[in-house]
């Protein structure tokens, strides 16, 4: 008992520890770094998205792209051509990703194995030729320019807090992550979050407890695809300008990537490995056409030998030293 | 059909239909002459998709994966006839056997080191094995052939045959032909020899073929080999025809994958029906209605698909885990 109370604590002083590194070290880091430490937390965003879909409930989808991309553009839309303030642009970007997840959950999610991650894949090839398509709306191939950065918010003593530098806007984004992180703790370990790891260990096994599986899956991919949503609208405002490069499918599998590389169903899991695939090519100076390899080889070598990820081999590793029978791929 | 953007930092790739002609061309093009020539193209289209569409299905009966490389093995093969025929100025029809013995020995490559390593591992594992070989060759194919595109170029297949009123590249014409002996050989391979039968068997029911003798890693590396050289024998064929890109397997492939789905996974009559009515679709969407939103109609097709008959047109029953 004590033992297990000096681990919890440990962990907790362990996360304090990352919050804070992540808190103190871009204002010494510099632009370039802070730069990628705002891509690196967007992307951490897309991964706990797909963490709550594929790593807690089992279903693998590749269609994520799609609904980072329908956040980025619903944002830039009603921002641009609404003339919408940030905030209702945010709230209303957010309830139309989850809308459509909604309604595409509902005829997908009747399917299993790779007939859903095909409808998934076929799902984010159509939102992509739509986006590059529809010239009128959304600009196409050159992209949709102009989308505001977060409006300044008044504080209580006068002063107004800004989002003009970057920053400001890494603390924005870092503060969005923080909170999906602790979503995703606070989901994973109630009754709902329970219901999701029972799916993804056996889905008729649960059924045959009387449990509305689809419901429940319904609901996971809907948060989920709202959490690739926020991820959207983060970088539409981040970036100023999208393109339809962010609704392509490729993105949606390389959050896969970072999600298996880093640990499947581990809260850690989505930070280590967006972090390490991100950091590895810009420490290592690799050209850019040069990390489609490397993410792809990476991801080769963890599914063949470490299938449980960084994190998932890690638990492995400290139960055997603990000699606990610790559920390995189980919440961390 | 055109992407925006390969798996990282790609050009868009863009499938070279050969021209259709265009409704302004005037008087003398009639309307029956214009159907003539989409269906044409989606013949020749559809061809294209069979020979991807068959090595998906046979890697999907055999060994359970929806095979994500498959499009990409195909550009390697093509990108292998481009140096072999252009570089060294080898025969075309030799250059095409020896791209697809060269595909079919990597097949057999990424079994060993891939496939049969997993065999024990969850299905998901599987899929995930897929998508990162074809981040792996499209990161190969970025860094050894570069982001250009690439003219395979044969000058006497080059010529347009006219007849009736409709035009068809002569390179389109081996494609449609050497995909009907293709799928004739694959068809006697399986069908009446004892290794197609072991195929067939391993794909009915796993254990069964075990219990029956057949060994059945043999038998899914066998399927394995064929589906990587029918994806060499697409990309020898289809190569000269269009223009090679690393991320060209692409497209193609997520048609041959709602292909399979339309007519059903792990039939290989069901593959060649889905690829045949989607190289219909496509080509008759992009003519009437509009070529950038062709796709649209084919995922369409299939997600509809999907609801109402999931096991597609002539397939056997639900995949269920």
């Amino acid at each position: 008992m004590e033992a297990l109370k000096t681990a919890y604590s440990s962990k907790v002083v362990a996360w304090l520890l990352v919050l804070i590194l992540a808190i103190v070290i871009p204002p010494i880091a510099g632009g370039y770094l802070t730069s990628m430490l705002i891509l690196i937390s967007i992307w951490t965003i897309m991964c706990f998205s797909m963490n709550l879909i594929y790593g807690y409930t089992g279903q693998l989808s590749l269609g994520h792209a799609a609904f980072l991309g329908i956040g980025a553009y619903a944002f830039g839309l009603i921002t641009v051509k609404l003339h919408f303030g940030f905030w209702p642009a945010f709230f209303i970007a957010i309830a139309i990703t989850g809308l459509l997840a909604f309604l595409i959950g509902i005829p997908a999610l009747k399917l299993r194995g790779p007939y859903f991650i095909l409808v998934t894949l076929g799902f984010a090839v159509i939102v992509g030729v739509i986006v590059l398509g529809w010239i009128d709306l959304t600009g196409g191939a050159n992209g949709l320019a102009g989308i505001p950065r977060p409006n300044p918010i008044p504080l209580p003593w006068g002063t107004k807090l800004r989002f003009d530098s970057l920053l400001s806007m890494y603390y924005f984004i870092l503060f969005f992550l923080v909170l999906i992180g602790i979503f995703s703790s606070r989901l994973v370990h109630s009754l709902v979050g329970k219901t999701f790891i029972a799916i993804s260990y056996d889905e008729n096994l649960t059924e045959s407890l009387g449990i509305n599986t689809m419901s429940n899956k319904l609901l996971s991919f809907t948060m989920s695809a709202m959490f690739a949503g926020i991820a959207g609208v983060l970088y539409a405002s981040y970036n100023i300008v999208i393109s339809p490069d962010v609704t392509h499918f490729a993105r949606g599998m390389d959050v896969v990537a970072y999600l298996i590389v880093g640990g499947a169903g581990t809260m850690a899991g989505p930070i280590i490995g967006t972090f390490v695939l991100m950091a590895i090519p810009e420490v290592l100076q690799i050209m850019p056409y040069l990390k489609t390899l490397i993410n792809g080889l990476i991801l080769m070598l963890f599914i063949i030998f470490l299938p449980n990820g960084i994190i998932g081999w890690f638990n492995t590793i400290l139960g055997r030293l603990l000699k606990s029978g610790r559920v390995v791929n189980g919440p961390a | 059909m055109c992407w925006p953007g390969g798996t990282s930092s790609a050009r868009p790739t863009c499938i070279q239909i050969f021209p259709i002609k265009e409704k302004s061309q005037g008087s003398e093009v009639f309307a029956t002459t214009e159907f003539g020539q989409y269906l044409l193209n989606g013949i020749s289209q559809g061809c294209v998709y069979i020979l991807l569409a068959s090595g998906l299905t046979l890697v999907f009966g055999i060994l359970n994966v929806p095979n994500f490389a498959q499009g990409h093995l195909y550009m390697v093969g093509a990108y292998i006839g481009f140096y072999m025929v252009m570089s060294f100025g080898m025969n075309y029809w030799l250059a095409l056997v020896l791209a697809t013995l060269a595909l079919g020995i990597f097949g057999q490559i990424i079994y060993s080191l891939v496939f049969y390593p997993m065999r024990k591992a969850p299905e998901v594992n599987l899929f995930v094995a897929a998508m990162a070989l074809l981040m792996i060759l499209e990161g190969i194919a970025l860094y050894f052939f570069g982001t250009s595109t690439k003219w395979f170029i044969i000058p006497y297949t080059r010529r347009v045959i006219t007849f009736a009123g409709l035009a068809l590249p002569l390179q389109r014409l081996i494609v449609i032909l050497g995909t009907l002996m293709v799928m004739m050989a694959l068809q006697w391979f399986i069908k009446k020899t004892a290794i197609g039968a072991a195929l067939e068997a391993t794909a009915q029911h796993r254990e069964g073929a075990m219990l029956c003798g057949i060994k059945v890693s043999w038998i899914s590396a066998m399927a394995f080999i064929i589906g990587t050289g029918l994806a060499g024998i697409a990309g020898m064929l289809i190569g000269p025809a269009v223009l090679l890109e690393p991320t060209m397997g692409m497209g193609p492939l997520l048609v041959a994958f709602s292909a399979i789905i339309f007519g059903g996974l792990g039939s290989i009559g069901g593959a060649v029906l889905g690829a045949f009515v989607f190289g219909l679709v496509e080509s008759l969407a992009s003519g009437y209605v509009s070529a950038k939103y062709s796709l649209t109609f084919v995922f369409g097709i299939m997600i509809l698909m999907l609801l109402f008959r999931p096991k597609g047109l002539l397939g056997r029953e639900v995949w269920r885990p």
